[in-house]
């Protein structure tokens, strides 16, 4: 029998050294995965920069092959270097997909709240979360790597064969790209097992599936598609490495290999992926939302069969990112339907945000203009979604830069929107002190106007005919690329000033005491703890008057 | 329910009761184990439902090398979160079970990978101890009156051992008698 042990369990406060890097706390752990992001975040900002610097004027002046360079040089001075562009975009796309986006918010907000908010003292398994954090740490030093071995990995984030062959018999470039997201697919493996059974098997008594804060299910969801799509993905890219390496010819037609089959396992892992990407915002948004319309969110049962239909939609649409390999009618016709179909789910959510602000008392705090900033920028993302989804129309579109403003819609001002409404939502929680508002703001209209000049112009440029993935282009194309770049410089301005804003607020912020100080409405669990949460919650399970606010839900 | 109670009118013997054959059936039986929200029907669910979505991919390549080398990655996936859901059971697969005779309360402590531990005492001494504060979590709740003082019900919620504290008082009040 267990001994009494009245005097509770006072055991020592870790040292530094234990607790960050030894850490199998859910919260240690989620900031590791937050700051890390941040890190990784600020180096691929740092190469759109350099991108937009060298595309802001037509012809080639900073990526010369004589040498990188941070000033303009003249066009005798400066041979094109093709190479190094494709080593930009490999490593922007890369680390941007499998590095920042995920771990913020999957990695870091969804295993620092959702075991929070579903009343769980921590995940299912501690130690293998902290095995995913490493091994993205990990992941994240070998696609370092791949931009700067040999010359540096350019067959950009897809990967598609023959471009991945890439001086296979010299280059070990191509190597580091595929080993780095062999090893973030392991962690994030890792981590969306964890996070399933700590979902499925560690809700607080009474909290069936219908009552889980939309959050938490969004982080479900994202795990669920994770497991689904990485495995045939690590698949795919260990096919591509042994087809480099040891002669195999999978997807090498000399060897009666296909590569367009490469793009079609690819892009059954790709769709998911970019949902994976946007769901967690989804669900983070719900929260914000309805925090401060101070209204409790408006269709909780159909937010989340409209995630689970997004999630299951996604495995079935991948084909409409290569309309043009040579497919025939009728699966055109289907893809492109089926995606058409995925345009109802995403309504229904966009319908449900907008109505629970509807008549809400509504306050404009820097997480809800960036809340109101997603649910625009995403609608007007998902609509030319729409355009593209058109096998016919895409015939024009493909490989445009209209696709590049499609996609940055989505992601940079959708997801990349939702972890900054996350981060000004819940630093008061996680760090005890609060951000200044008036800084908050700026930060929300630098980043608002600097990401629309930067991103709307491109549509033009796609219209245009502009297509992407290259150094240069014919001086028609100049105007809008100038626009575009001037837009990257503020969008940039905007994250040094949000850097600043963090340290500011963790080191100097105003302390916070009240739990819920966003008010009444933000009443998931998480807001029945103190600022910061103390090491240890919820080790009593909490008990349902504590969360069932809404039992009308 | 985390918490089962059985008494000599209830529902007949189930498993692993301490039979004693000179004082016959005990006249409380409590059974404790940690909640699990997962189901076995959601297991099922769970599991089937990701076997069937992860295998949409492998239709698309049916008959080429590449299936073979797909196949591997999406089994090791499926059988990684079935193991995983099965261990999280496991770790949870814990019970403490209480028996009041007349002149006997016993109590056992199941762990997985662990014996049992046992702790028995006469009820005519016990007396169950509430700590509201103080212990390693609210509503602590002890047995005291035995060999040493143990605790019961750890892992239920703070309610549900308050609950518990008056079924095994008035039992133990009856077989004092």
């Amino acid at each position: 029998m267990a001994d009494a042990a009245i005097s509770g369990h006072d055991h020592e406060r870790p040292g530094f050294f234990t607790r960050w890097f030894m850490s199998t706390n859910h919260k240690d752990i989620g900031l590791l995965y937050l700051f890390t992001a941040g890190v990784v975040g600020l180096v691929s900002v740092i190469f759109t920069v350099y991108m937009r610097m060298e595309l802001m004027e037509p012809g080639v002046q900073y990526m010369c092959a004589e040498g990188a360079r941070l000033t303009a040089a003249a066009v005798e001075d400066c041979t094109p270097d093709g190479h190094l562009w494709n080593v930009m975009i490999t490593g922007h796309g890369v680390l941007m997909m499998f590095f920042v986006v995920i771990p913020a918010l999957f990695g870091g907000f969804g295993n620092y709240f959702m075991p929070l908010m579903i009343g769980a003292p921590d995940m299912a398994f501690p130690r293998l979360n902290n095995l995913s954090y490493w091994l993205y740490v990990a992941g994240t030093t070998l696609a370092f790597c791949a931009v700067f071995i040999d010359g540096g990995a350019g067959p950009g984030w897809t990967f598609y064969p023959p471009l991945s062959w890439q001086d296979a018999p010299t280059s070990r470039a191509v190597d580091f790209a595929i080993f780095a997201v062999h090893v973030s697919g392991a962690s994030s493996i890792l981590g969306s097992i964890n996070i399933i059974t700590t979902f499925l098997n560690m809700r607080a008594p009474g909290m069936t599936l219908h009552k889980v804060p939309l959050f938490a299910w969004s982080i479900f969801v994202t795990a669920w598609l994770l497991l689904l799509s990485l495995p045939v993905l690590a698949g795919a890219i260990t096919m591509l490495l042994t087809d480099r390496n040891f002669g195999t010819t999978f997807f090498d037609v000399a060897g009666g290999g296909d590569p367009v089959l490469f793009q079609h396992i690819f892009w059954f892992f790709g769709h998911p992926e970019v949902y994976i990407v946007i769901l967690p915002a989804f669900g983070l948004i719900s929260h914000v939302v309805a925090t401060f319309s101070r209204k409790p969110v408006f269709g909780y049962l159909p937010m989340v069969y409209a995630l689970v239909a997004i999630g299951g939609l996604g495995f079935v649409v991948w084909a409409h990112h290569m309309y043009t390999v040579g497919m025939t009618l009728n699966q055109q016709a289907y893809f492109m339907v089926a995606t058409m179909v995925i345009a109802v789910p995403t309504g229904i959510k966009i319908f449900s945000w907008i109505a629970t602000m509807w008549q809400g008392s509504i306050t404009f705090e820097t997480p809800m203009l960036f809340a109101i900033g997603f649910i625009f920028l995403f609608t007007l993302g998902g609509v030319t979604g729409i355009i593209l989804s058109q096998a016919a129309v895409d015939r024009a579109y493909h490989d445009t830069y209209y696709v590049v403003a499609h996609f940055h819609y989505v992601m940079s001002l959708g997801a990349v929107f939702g972890i900054f409404a996350g981060v000004y939502y819940w630093i008061g929680k996680m760090s005890g002190r609060q951000y200044p508002e008036f800084l908050g703001k700026v930060h929300f209209w630098m980043f608002f106007i600097g990401t629309n000049i930067t991103f709307f112009p491109q549509h033009f440029l796609g219209r245009q005919g502009m297509p992407r993935r290259y150094i240069d282009y014919p001086d028609a194309f100049a105007l809008w690329n100038y626009v575009s770049s001037i837009g990257a410089f503020i969008s940039f301005a905007s994250f040094l000033l949000f850097i600043g804003i963090v340290f500011y607020t963790i080191f100097a912020g105003r302390k916070v005491t009240e739990n819920a100080y966003w008010g009444e409405h933000a009443d998931t669990l998480e807001w029945t703890l103190p600022n910061p949460p103390p090491e240890h919650t919820f080790e009593e399970l909490p008990t349902r008057e504590m969360w069932d606010r809404q039992p009308h839900h | 329910m985390p918490v089962l109670i059985d008494t000599p009118n209830g529902a007949p013997d189930i498993t692993g009761a301490l039979s004693r054959p000179d004082q016959g059936a005990p006249r409380l039986r409590l059974r404790l184990t940690p909640h699990k929200s997962l189901t076995p029907e959601g297991f099922v669910w769970f599991i089937g439902v990701t076997a069937a979505l992860i295998a949409v991919p492998l239709v698309s390549i049916l008959g080429t090398a590449v299936f073979w080398a797909l196949l591997p990655f999406v089994a090791a996936s499926v059988w990684a979160i079935w193991v995983a859901l099965k261990r999280s059971w496991r770790d949870r697969d814990i019970w403490e079970e209480v028996l009041v005779w007349d002149d006997l309360i016993r109590l056992e402590r199941h762990e997985p990978n662990r014996p049992i531990r046992d702790w028995e005492a006469n009820p005519y001494w016990v007396r169950v101890a509430l700590y509201p504060r103080g212990g390693p979590v609210p509503q602590y709740l002890t047995l005291q009156g035995g060999p040493r003082e143990v605790e019961l019900g750890a892992f239920l919620t703070p309610p549900e051992r308050v609950g518990l504290k008056q079924t095994l008082e008035s039992a133990l009040r009856t077989a004092a008698l």
